[in-house]
C-alpha cells in the first residue's frame, strides 16, 4: 500500500505542479483512477488532520445539534463520472465519558459507539450507496487513504435506501486491530424473537459465539444498557375524567379530533377571554435508562422485560412540543398588532375615519372585510353594557406600564382597543367602523348623561395616559358633574347654616364633644343636612353662614369669637394633556414675562377665597392664610409648628382667643396679588359659584374631539393602548417562579417604550421608518408570547415538580434565544428541541401521574408486545445497547499494541433501536485481522 | 422647582434668572421663568417652573412634573419641617406623577445666610440626598451663595444622561421649548422647578 501512497502524492503533486508549469509531464499509466481517488481522500484527509478541530472551526465547520459540541466539515470527490461527498464529523472538548442517553450523541455515535467519524456517500439526491460492489470499493478507498495518513478515525458508507439507514463501516484501531461496523433495520414484521429482550440478547450472542473459541455462553460477561421512552398518551375522546385529574385532562388536550368537546387547555389563562392558543407542549417523553448490567444468561433478560422502570437509574424528561413553536405565524396578540400597525400605515392616506368605510374607495377586497352587524353589536355591547363601573385601574399592572402612553388596562378605550384587535382582520375599515359607532354610543351617554362605563367616576386625569383616555376620563368626571347639578340643585339652592353662629357656652361644649361630627372627610350629606337644619335664626345678612365643609380644627377667628369653618372648595379643575399644551404655548407666546402667574390659578385662589368668606362672614385675610397657607402665619406661640395646611385637624389646645401672630412678612406687603385678590373675591359658596370646570362646554369640546379625530392619531393610540393592554395581559399568566420570563417581561416592557415614543407627536418625521419599527416590535411581542404560553403550560402540566419545570423552560430558553429576532427568515438549518431534563427522585411521583393508567377501552386498541410496561403503557421506544469486552490478556497481539494493552477493549457492541414493529441494528466488531 | 410653602423657590429662581434678591409675594399657583445660559459649549435654553407649596396647589402643580427633566427641591435649613416633608409628601410626588423615569432630582437647602437660625444640618441634607439618589447642594437665594452652580449642576448632569438629552431634542411636548433660531447646537432642558 505504501507504493500506491507514494503515487498518489506524487500525482497530487504532479498536478498542483501542473498549473505552474503547464508543459509538465504526467504518467498517467501508474495511477489508475481509483488510486486517485484514494490519494484525494488522503490530501483532505490529511489536511483536515493538519487542522485540527479548532482550526478547523475557524474555517466554517458547520455546527450540529443544540450542545454545540458536534461539528461537521465536508469535501466534494470526483471519481469516475459520479460525485461523492466526504464529511467529517468532530467533537470538541467534551468534559469527561459521554452518557449514552443524554439525547447529544449523534446517530451514529451512539449507534456504533464512536467519536469522530467520516461518511462518505455519492452526491446524489438520496445520498445512498446502491451496489454492495460501489459500497465496498469507497469503503476500502477510504479505508486505504485513512491508513496511508495514519489516521484511526472510523469510515462510513451508507447502503442500500435512506430509509433502511443501512451503513457499512471499518476502522483501523492502531496496528493490528480492525473494527468493522454493520448496521441495518428491519422496517416491518420483526420477528416475534426479536421483540423481547431474551431474543435480542440470543442474537448478540451468536455474533460472537461463532468466532469465539470458547463456546460456553455461561462465561460470557455481557454488559447490557437500556433505555425506555415512553410517550405521555394522548386524550382519547371516551375518558372522563373530572376533578382533580381534570388539570392533566387538560395537559394532554391536543387531540385535533377532541378539541370542540374538550376544556381547552388555557382555559383560565388571561388571554382566553381573546383567542385560544395552541398548547405548545403536546406532552411529554420519559426516558427511563439503566446502564452497564451485568448479563449472565437470557432468563436474566426476562426477568428485566418485567422490571419497573421505577427502578431505572435515571428517568429523563422531554417535552414535546407543538412544532411550530419557534416558527411560522400563530394567532395571537402580536399577530393582531401587526394588523393593527398595518391599519396605521394606511390610516395616514385619509382625513377622517368615516373616508374608509365609504364603499365606492374600497370594493369589495377580502382583506377589507367587515365583520357582521351582529358582530358589531355584540362588541358594543361587551364595551358598554357590561360590568359596572371601576374603582381603579392599577391592580394588574406591571411597574412599567405607565411607562407606556396607552389607557390602562380595563379602561373603555383600552378595552376598544383590544376588541379592534380581534374586530374583523382587524383592518382600516373595521377599525373606522367600530370607532365610528363607538363614538356614537359616548355621545349617547353624555347626551342622555349616563355614566361612562368603564371609566372612573371622579378623580384626576392621568397624563401618563392616552390622549383619548384622558379626554374620556374628563368626560366621565363631566357627566358626573352634570349629573349632581341636576340632582342637587334645589338642595344647595339654600343651603343655609346657623347652628354654631352664637358661640358662647354652647362652643365650649361642641369642642370637646364632637369633633368628628363635623369635618373634611364630610361629604355630599353634610351639606344636605346643613341644609335641612335650614334657616335657623341668623339676624342680619352678613352672618349667613353657607357653604362650610364643618369647623377646621380648632382654630378660631380672629375678629369674632368663633370657629373657624373650612368651607366647602371647588375641585381643582381637570386638565388633559393639550389643554396643558395649549397653556405652555400661552406662556411661551408671552415670553420670559416677569411676572407671570396663571389666570387659572389665581381663578381657583379666588375661589377659595370666596368660598371662605362664605363660610367664614367675620373672616378677615389673615384668617384665610392661617387656614390656606399656614406657613405665612407666624404665631406667637413658639411651640405651635405651622400647620399641615387643609387637613389641619388637630383638636387639641389653641381656644385662646384672639389668636396671637402676624402675617409673614411677604403675606403682609400691602398691594401683594393675595391682598388684591382677596379685596377682589366676593362672598360665594362654592356651590354658587361659576363652575371652574364648565361641564357642559368641555364635554362638548371632548365629544368634538373625538368626532373629528384624524384617522393617523387615533391609530396612533390605538396602537400604544394596544401594546399595552396585551402586554398587561400576558403579564397577568401565572407561570411560576421563571426569573427569565420575569425579566424578558420587564424588558418587553422596556422596549414597547422606546419604540412607541415616537408616536407621542402629532407628526412623524419618519413615517415608514416608524412603521418598522412597529414591526420589529410585533416580532418582538411574538418571541415574548410563545414563550410565555411555553412557561404557562410547563408551569400548568409540571405543578407538582416546580424545578423541573424551571429547568425545562431555562433550556428551551436558552435554545430559543439565539432565534429571538428570526423568527421571519424562517430557514432550514432550524432543530428541534429535544433537550432531556434529568427527574430527580422526589419528583417521580409527578411524573408518573402524567401517565394515568390506560382504560380498558385503551388497552385493547393495542397489541402490547414488548413487555417493560410504564404503568400499562408500552414504549414508544426501546433502546439497548449489548458490549462485550475483552481482557488484554490472551490476546498474544496484545504486547505490541501500547494502546490497548493496559485496558479492555470493547470487541464486540451491539445497539438495537425500535420497537414491535420497527427494528434497527447496529453491529462493531473489533477483530485482530 | 419644589418645596413647602416659604423655603424661597421663587426666591432662589429669581436670584438665578435676574441676579437680585426681594421678598417676594407668595407664589399663586405656579410660576414659570426662562433663561438661556451657555454650557459645555452648548446654548441651552432652560424652562424652569417654579410651583407653589401650599397643599390646595399641589394637584394642579402636579402636570409640570410630567416630562421634566430635572427636580429641584427646595427646604429652608431653619425649619426643620419644610425638611422632613420632603420625604412625607415631595418625594412621593415625585414618584407619582413623574414620567420621566431618568429624571434628575437635585436637593436644594436654602437660606444658608441664616446660619444661626439654622436646624438641620449638611450632614442631614447629603444623607437625605443619599437615601433619594439627588444631587445636593446647600445655598442662599439672598447672598447668591452656590446659587448659580445650583442649576447648572443639574443641567450638566441633564446633559450627562442621554436618555433626557434624546428626549429634549426628540419629544413633542419639548419642542416648545426649543430655541427659536435653530442653530446646530442647540439643546433644550426643562426643570420642573
Amino acid at each position: 500500500m505504501a507504493s500506491s501512497s507514494n503515487m498518489g502524492n506524487e500525482t497530487l503533486e504532479e498536478e498542483d505542479e501542473e498549473e505552474v508549469e503547464p508543459e509538465g509531464f504526467d504518467d498517467f499509466t501508474l495511477a489508475s483512477s481509483w488510486e486517485r481517488f484514494i490519494s484525494e481522500i488522503e490530501a483532505v484527509c490529511r489536511l483536515w488532520l493538519a487542522d485540527g478541530p479548532k482550526n478547523l472551526l475557524e474555517k466554517g465547520a458547520l455546527c450540529l445539534g443544540p450542545q454545540k459540541n458536534l461539528y461537521k466539515v465536508k469535501s466534494e470527490l470526483k471519481y469516475g463520472v459520479k460525485m461523492y461527498c466526504l464529511d467529517y464529523y468532530f467533537e470538541i472538548s467534551r468534559d469527561g465519558k459521554p452518557s449514552e442517553w443524554n439525547g447529544d450523541l449523534h446517530d451514529m455515535q451512539l449507534s456504533f459507539g464512536v467519536k469522530d467519524f467520516l461518511v462518505i456517500a455519492p452526491l446524489t439526491a438520496s445520498g445512498v450507496v446502491l451496489d454492495a460492489p460501489e459500497s465496498t470499493k469507497l469503503l476500502s478507498a477510504t479505508a486505504i487513504a485513512l491508513s496511508n495518513c495514519g489516521s484511526t478515525w472510523p469510515a462510513f458508507v451508507p447502503v442500500h435506501d435512506p430509509s433502511r439507514k443501512a451503513f457499512i463501516g471499518i476502522q483501523n484501531m492502531g496496528t493490528v486491530l480492525t473494527r468493522r461496523f454493520e448496521a441495518d433495520h428491519i422496517g416491518s414484521q420483526v420477528p416475534v424473537k426479536l421483540m423481547h429482550l431474551e431474543g435480542l440478547y440470543e442474537l448478540f450472542i451468536s455474533k460472537f459465539a461463532f468466532s469465539s473459541m470458547d463456546l460456553s455462553t455461561s462465561s460470557l460477561n455481557v454488559y447490557f444498557t437500556m433505555k425506555l421512552t415512553y410517550r405521555t398518551p394522548p386524550d382519547d375522546d371516551d375518558i372522563g375524567m373530572q376533578g382533580i385529574d381534570a388539570e392533566m385532562t387538560e395537559s394532554e388536550e391536543n387531540h385535533e379530533s377532541n378539541i370542540r368537546s374538550k376544556i381547552q387547555w388555557d382555559d383560565d389563562c388571561p388571554w382566553t377571554e381573546w383567542y385560544s392558543a395552541e398548547d405548545p407542549v403536546k406532552g411529554f417523553e420519559l426516558s427511563s435508562a439503566w446502564s452497564n448490567k451485568m448479563i449472565k444468561s437470557s432468563s436474566d433478560m426476562a426477568e428485566i422485560e418485567n422490571t419497573s422502570s421505577f427502578e431505572a437509574e435515571t428517568w429523563l424528561l422531554c417535552p414535546f412540543l407543538f412544532p411550530n413553536l419557534d416558527r411560522g405565524n400563530t394567532v395571537g396578540f402580536a399577530s393582531q398588532l401587526r394588523l393593527l400597525v398595518n391599519a396605521l400605515h394606511i390610516s395616514f392616506e385619509a382625513q377622517f375615519m368615516e373616508d374608509f368605510i365609504s364603499v365606492e374607495k374600497h370594493a369589495s377586497d377580502a382583506s377589507d372585510a367587515v365583520p357582521p352587524p351582529t358582530v358589531l353589536d355584540r362588541v358594543l355591547k361587551d364595551l358598554f353594557h357590561q360590568g359596572a363601573q371601576m374603582s381603579d385601574y392599577s391592580k394588574s399592572e406591571h411597574k412599567n406600564s405607565r411607562t407606556i402612553k396607552g389607557a390602562p388596562l380595563e379602561s373603555l378605550f383600552s378595552q376598544f382597543c383590544l376588541h379592534s384587535l380581534w374586530f374583523g382582520t382587524c383592518n382600516i375599515r373595521a377599525v373606522a367602523m367600530l370607532w365610528i359607532e363607538f363614538v356614537r354610543e359616548v355621545r349617547w351617554c353624555w347626551e342622555e348623561l349616563q355614566p361612562l362605563p368603564k371609566m372612573l367616576k371622579y378623580g384626576s386625569i392621568d397624563l401618563s395616559t392616552c390622549l383619548i383616555h384622558q379626554k374620556l376620563q374628563m368626560l366621565a368626571v363631566c357627566i358626573e358633574k352634570q349629573r349632581q347639578s341636576e340632582d342637587s340643585e334645589p338642595i344647595f339652592q339654600d343651603s343655609v347654616e346657623g347652628e354654631d353662629d352664637f358661640g358662647g357656652n354652647e362652643e365650649g361644649s361642641q369642642l370637646g364633644g364632637s369633633p368628628t361630627h363635623f369635618g373634611m372627610s364630610a361629604g355630599k350629606s353634610d351639606a344636605k343636612r346643613d341644609s335641612q337644619s335650614g334657616l335657623k335664626g341668623p339676624d342680619s345678612p352678613d352672618q349667613i353662614r353657607r357653604g362650610s365643609a364643618g369647623v377646621a380644627g380648632s382654630m378660631m377667628l380672629i375678629n369674632s369669637y368663633q370657629r373657624m369653618h373650612a368651607p366647602y372648595t371647588q375641585d381643582p379643575p381637570l386638565m388633559t394633556e393639550d389643554m396643558h399644551e395649549e397653556r405652555l404655548r400661552a406662556v411661551e407666546a408671552l415670553g420670559n414675562a416677569i411676572n407671570f402667574s396663571a389666570q387659572l390659578e389665581r381663578d381657583i385662589l379666588s375661589s377659595d377665597m370666596s368660598a371662605f368668606k362664605a363660610a367664614n362672614p367675620d373672616a378677615v385675610f389673615e384668617d384665610f392664610i392661617r387656614w390656606h397657607s399656614p406657613g405665612d402665619w407666624e404665631s406667637s406661640e413658639t411651640d405651635k409648628s405651622a400647620g399641615s395646611g387643609l387637613n389641619q385637624l388637630d383638636g387639641l389646645g389653641n381656644d385662646e382667643w384672639p389668636p396671637k401672630g402676624r402675617l409673614s412678612n411677604r403675606m403682609s406687603e400691602k398691594g401683594n396679588s393675595w391682598w388684591q385678590l382677596w379685596n377682589d373675591a366676593p362672598v360665594l359658596p362654592a356651590s354658587e359659584q361659576k363652575s371652574l370646570l364648565d361641564p357642559n362646554r368641555e364635554g362638548e369640546k371632548i365629544l368634538h374631539y373625538l368626532e373629528t379625530l384624524r384617522p393617523d392619531q387615533l391609530l396612533e393610540q390605538m396602537v400604544c393602548t394596544a401594546f399595552r393592554a396585551s402586554a398587561d395581559t400576558l403579564n397577568q399568566t401565572s407561570f411560576g417562579d421563571l426569573k427569565q420570563m420575569t425579566a424578558k417581561i420587564g424588558q418587553l416592557y422596556l422596549t414597547i417604550t422606546s419604540s412607541l415614543k415616537p408616536l407621542r407627536g402629532n407628526y412623524l418625521p419618519n413615517k415608514e421608518e416608524t412603521i418598522a419599527d412597529l414591526r420589529r416590535l410585533c416580532v418582538v411581542f411574538e418571541n415574548v408570547e410563545k414563550l410565555l404560553l411555553l412557561a404557562a403550560s410547563l408551569h400548568r402540566k409540571l405543578s407538582h415538580a416546580p424545578r423541573l419545570s424551571k429547568a425545562i423552560f431555562t433550556d428551551y430558553f436558552n435554545f430559543y434565544l439565539p432565534k429571538m429576532g428570526t423568527s421571519s427568515v424562517g430557514g432550514d438549518n432550524r432543530k428541534e428541541f429535544d433537550m432531556k431534563q434529568r427527574v430527580a427522585g422526589n419528583e417521580r411521583e409527578a411524573i408518573m401521574n402524567m401517565f394515568p393508567p390506560p382504560t380498558a377501552n385503551q388497552s385493547w386498541r393495542k397489541v402490547l408486545s414488548m413487555g417493560n410496561l410504564f404503568n400499562g403503557h408500552e414504549p414508544v421506544v426501546r433502546e439497548i445497547i449489548f458490549s462485550r469486552r475483552d481482557g488484554a490478556s490472551g490476546n498474544h497481539y496484545s504486547t505490541n499494541n501500547p494502546i490497548n494493552s493496559s485496558k479492555e477493549i470493547e470487541t464486540h457492541r451491539m445497539y438495537i433501536c425500535g420497537t414491535s414493529n420497527d427494528l434497527r441494528v447496529t453491529l462493531s466488531v473489533t477483530s485482530s485481522d | 422647582m419644589i418645596g413647602d410653602s416659604g423655603v424661597g423657590k421663587s426666591s432662589l429662581l429669581l436670584s438665578f434668572t435676574s441676579d437680585t434678591f426681594e421678598d417676594l409675594s407668595p407664589t399663586i399657583g405656579v410660576d414659570f421663568k426662562v433663561k438661556l445660559v451657555t454650557l459645555g459649549g452648548k446654548k441651552l435654553k432652560l424652562a424652569i417652573w417654579d410651583t407653589a407649596g401650599q397643599e390646595r396647589f399641589r394637584t394642579l402643580t402636579s402636570s409640570y412634573y410630567r416630562g421634566a427633566q430635572g427636580v429641584i427641591l427646595v427646604y429652608d435649613v431653619t425649619r426643620r419641617d419644610t425638611f422632613t416633608n420632603l420625604a412625607d409628601v415631595w418625594a412621593k410626588e415625585i414618584d407619582l406623577y413623574s414620567t420621566n423615569q431618568d429624571c434628575i432630582k437635585m436637593l436644594v437647602g436654602n437660606k444658608v445666610d441664616k446660619e444661626s437660625e439654622r436646624v438641620v444640618t449638611k450632614k442631614e441634607g447629603i444623607d437625605f440626598a443619599r437615601e433619594y439618589g439627588c444631587l445636593f447642594l446647600e445655598c442662599s437665594a439672598k447672598t447668591r451663595v452656590n446659587v448659580e452652580q445650583c442649576f447648572e449642576e443639574l443641567v450638566l448632569k441633564i446633559l450627562d444622561t442621554p436618555s433626557l438629552v434624546a428626549e429634549g431634542s426628540a419629544g413633542g411636548k419639548k419642542n416648545i421649548f426649543k430655541q427659536k433660531p435653530p442653530q446646530t447646537d442647540a439643546a433644550s432642558a426643562s426643570g420642573c422647578c
